[in-house]
């Protein structure tokens, strides 16, 4: 495995780490969640195009489309709470509101 | 070659000038108004001259002075058609105008916008004229529209008044009612045809001609104030006295009637068109009659006058006499436009005052008032060798012994009587008996300006009718014998009508007032028409639209069938089944240990 992939990889775990691993606020998380999907993109186009495989050049595209739904899902269950609470802390989704 | 062509439009363009003149100071002083009356006088002056050419030797013209555009295979251009109906047309309605504009140079000159209100009558003339002399039906339309405009904007003239801004509306309302009559008998000319030229519709020769023919009845219903689409014109007497002189008495609401004139040719052709013509008319007459006899208002009396006489106009047409018809146009903007102006000499002289109830007395306090009020209710209900017995007897006995329809005759008949006895009732109540108005009032015709344009109209009513009827060209001929009941019935009827009207008034002095009738009720609320169909209909459009558009649509399925449904299903669910406590931070913590000795494990296992 070439030291691209390795590298890819590797950002890709540090935005997994960070989305597991958060103190406070939900919205690191989600930023974290966008920076996973920026490193799959990357992996994946690069992936491909190295290796002439172009049936397969939609995909990252397809890709793309699902990362924008999931980011909107995510920002609007942050909306709810945020409306609910007024600020995204995470100490508050605890079993007192839904 | 000779000046008909070009005094005509001469005619046409001086009456332009005042309205050229409204960006200059001319506009701003206090000139104006009589800058205009002097400006129709001449207008009038030289479109005599055509006129008599007309009636020397016959003589018609139609002018095409430019092609604006050609639509594919249609041509439309800026053509005059001087033929018969307008040549005789224009220099009767300039002649009321300038009595009108003379007359309301009194009655309007303590308004401080005066110049505008002439500006106002003197476009309504314009677009009357476009309207009359138009030899395509697109041009016709233009003036059509124009008269509409100018109705609205004088009829809310006094637009702080809320009823007058009602009335206004209402106007237009049921004039575009019958606007959409008349676009679809364009559009069916225009496929049928392909032209909107008269001359052109004339000559080709249709199967069934009802589609057009019912689109230009609805036009004439809506614009003529016919059965159906008639409450506008009782309204618009929220106007001032000279809008309702000449616009809904002699000029605007006649475009409906001339319409239906201008088709004739077609109108011929359709014995269902005759027919709905005629019951319509005999409709309209009757039941504006019934209504008039029990208003108190001075002016809606007249305005339901008009109104039957309008119906009587439509009768005309559907007995297939539209040369008649064109006449009683003529001679009863004469008369009507008299009794309007008397009326507004009354009002004004009483202190603004219209209920007749409120009259009384005024036979020895108004003398040239009180002459041209009677001579002119005369004129109206067909006293012999006065104006109206040259065109309103004629009518009745041409329909007296043509093949028509007994049952709209009777109708006809009933509402001439009817017509005496409101005619009756208004002298009554206003020139007889006792005053019953305040004393103090400023009772004064002693001004030159109303005398002298009541003394044009009164030479007209008592002298036109022999001077136009005995000068016109013949067209069809009248029938010259029949049996002298037939005669007579027309002369019966009104002097039925009067006798009966004095009589009662008479011995309505001495009785008990009575609680009104069921009869009384109906009549005084026009039938209970306007009550009914201006509330109901548009409650219930209102109603449907908003059950179907906004309830159904909106609420119910764009918003609650699927999108608020889902979530609250989900919601609910959600706190029904979830049992966790939501440690965010733990099962994330918990999941990133569990992947990374799995990762570990994994790696080392063999």
């Amino acid at each position: 495995m070439s030291i691209v992939y390795i590298n890819i990889l590797l950002a890709f775990v540090t935005s997994l780490l960070g989305l597991l691993i958060y103190r406070s606020h939900l919205m690191s998380s989600l930023l974290c969640l966008e920076g996973m999907m920026l490193s799959l993109f990357i992996m994946m186009t690069v992936v491909i195009l190295n290796n002439h495989f172009t049936l397969a050049s939609m995909a990252p595209i397809i890709l793309l489309v699902f990362a924008a739904c999931e980011a909107a899902l995510g920002l609007s269950l942050l909306v709810m709470v945020s409306n609910t609470y007024g600020t995204d802390y995470v100490q508050n989704l605890n079993l007192l509101q839904c | 070659m000779n000046l008909f062509n070009s005094l005509t439009m001469t005619a046409m363009f001086i009456l332009l000038l005042p309205i050229i003149m409204t960006s200059t100071q001319m506009y701003k002083s206090s000139l104006y108004p009589s800058y205009v009356k002097t400006t129709t006088s001449y207008a009038f002056a030289i479109v005599m001259i055509p006129a008599l050419m007309f009636i020397y030797s016959g003589q018609e013209a139609i002018i095409s002075n430019w092609h604006w555009m050609t639509v594919q295979t249609l041509k439309l251009s800026m053509s005059f058609k001087l033929d018969y109906f307008s040549i005789m047309f224009m220099p009767v309605a300039l002649f009321v105008t300038r009595s009108i504009m003379e007359f309301s140079i009194w009655y309007m000159h303590a308004d401080p916008y005066i110049n505008r209100f002439f500006k106002y009558l003197l476009m309504f003339l314009i677009t009357m004229i476009i309207l009359v002399t138009a030899n395509n039906l697109f041009q016709l339309f233009v003036g059509w529209e124009g008269v509409g405009i100018m109705s609205f904007l004088l009829i809310g003239w006094w637009y702080g008044r809320t009823d007058a801004n009602t009335a206004a509306l209402q106007a237009v309302l049921y004039n575009r009612i019958g606007d959409v009559g008349f676009i679809l008998a364009m559009a069916w000319f225009l496929t049928n045809s392909n032209t909107w030229e008269f001359q052109q519709i004339f000559a080709t020769k249709h199967e069934s001609l009802n589609t057009p023919l019912m689109g230009l009845l609805l036009a004439a219903t809506g614009k003529s104030a016919q059965f159906g689409l008639h409450p506008w014109l009782p309204s618009a007497m929220e106007g001032p006295t000279p809008v309702s002189a000449l616009l809904h008495s002699s000029t605007m609401v006649v475009a409906g009637v001339f319409l239906l004139i201008r088709f004739h040719p077609l109108m011929e052709q359709s014995k269902t068109a005759q027919t709905l013509t005629l019951c319509l008319g005999a409709i309209t007459t009757l039941f504006t009659a019934i209504c008039a006899l029990t208003q108190n208002d001075i002016k809606k009396i007249i305005a339901f006058s008009t109104s039957s006489q309008l119906g009587l106009m439509i009768v005309t047409i559907g007995i297939n006499q539209p040369y008649l018809a064109f006449l009683h146009i003529c001679t009863h903007a004469f008369f009507k436009a008299m009794l309007f102006m008397c009326s507004g000499s009354i009002i004004h002289s009483l202190n603004d005052e219209q209920d007749i109830r409120k009259m009384g007395g005024l036979f020895k306090s108004m003398p040239f008032t009180t002459t041209a009020l009677i001579v002119g209710s005369l004129a109206l209900t067909g006293m012999p060798f006065l104006t109206g017995f040259y065109s309103k007897d004629l009518i009745i006995e041409t329909a007296s012994t043509s093949h028509t329809n007994a049952w709209a005759l009777l109708m006809t008949l009933i509402a001439t009587s009817l017509t005496a006895a409101y005619s009756t009732r208004i002298m009554f109540f206003t020139l007889l008996e006792q005053p019953r108005f305040n004393s103090l009032s400023p009772i004064n015709e002693n001004n030159p300006l109303l005398i002298n344009s009541i003394k044009h109209l009164l030479i007209g009513s008592i002298f036109a009718g022999y001077l136009i009827s005995h000068n016109i060209p013949p067209t069809t001929t009248p029938q010259t014998t029949m049996p002298h009941y037939l005669k007579l019935i027309a002369l019966t009827a009104t002097i039925t009508g009067f006798v009966l009207a004095l009589e009662l008034s008479l011995v309505t002095k001495n009785l008990k007032l009575n609680p009104a009738s069921n009869m009384f009720k109906f009549s005084n609320l026009l039938g209970y028409f306007p009550t009914i169909i201006h509330r109901s209909l548009p409650l219930a459009n209102l109603t449907m639209s908003q059950k179907s558009a906004s309830t159904l649509l909106d609420l119910i399925w764009l918003e609650n069938v699927l999108p608020k449904s889902i979530s609250y299903f989900q919601m609910k669910s959600s706190t029904i089944v979830s049992n966790q406590k939501g440690l965010i931070k733990l099962y994330f913590l918990s999941f990133m240990i569990t992947l990374t000795i799995s990762l570990l494990l994994l790696n080392y296992h063999e």
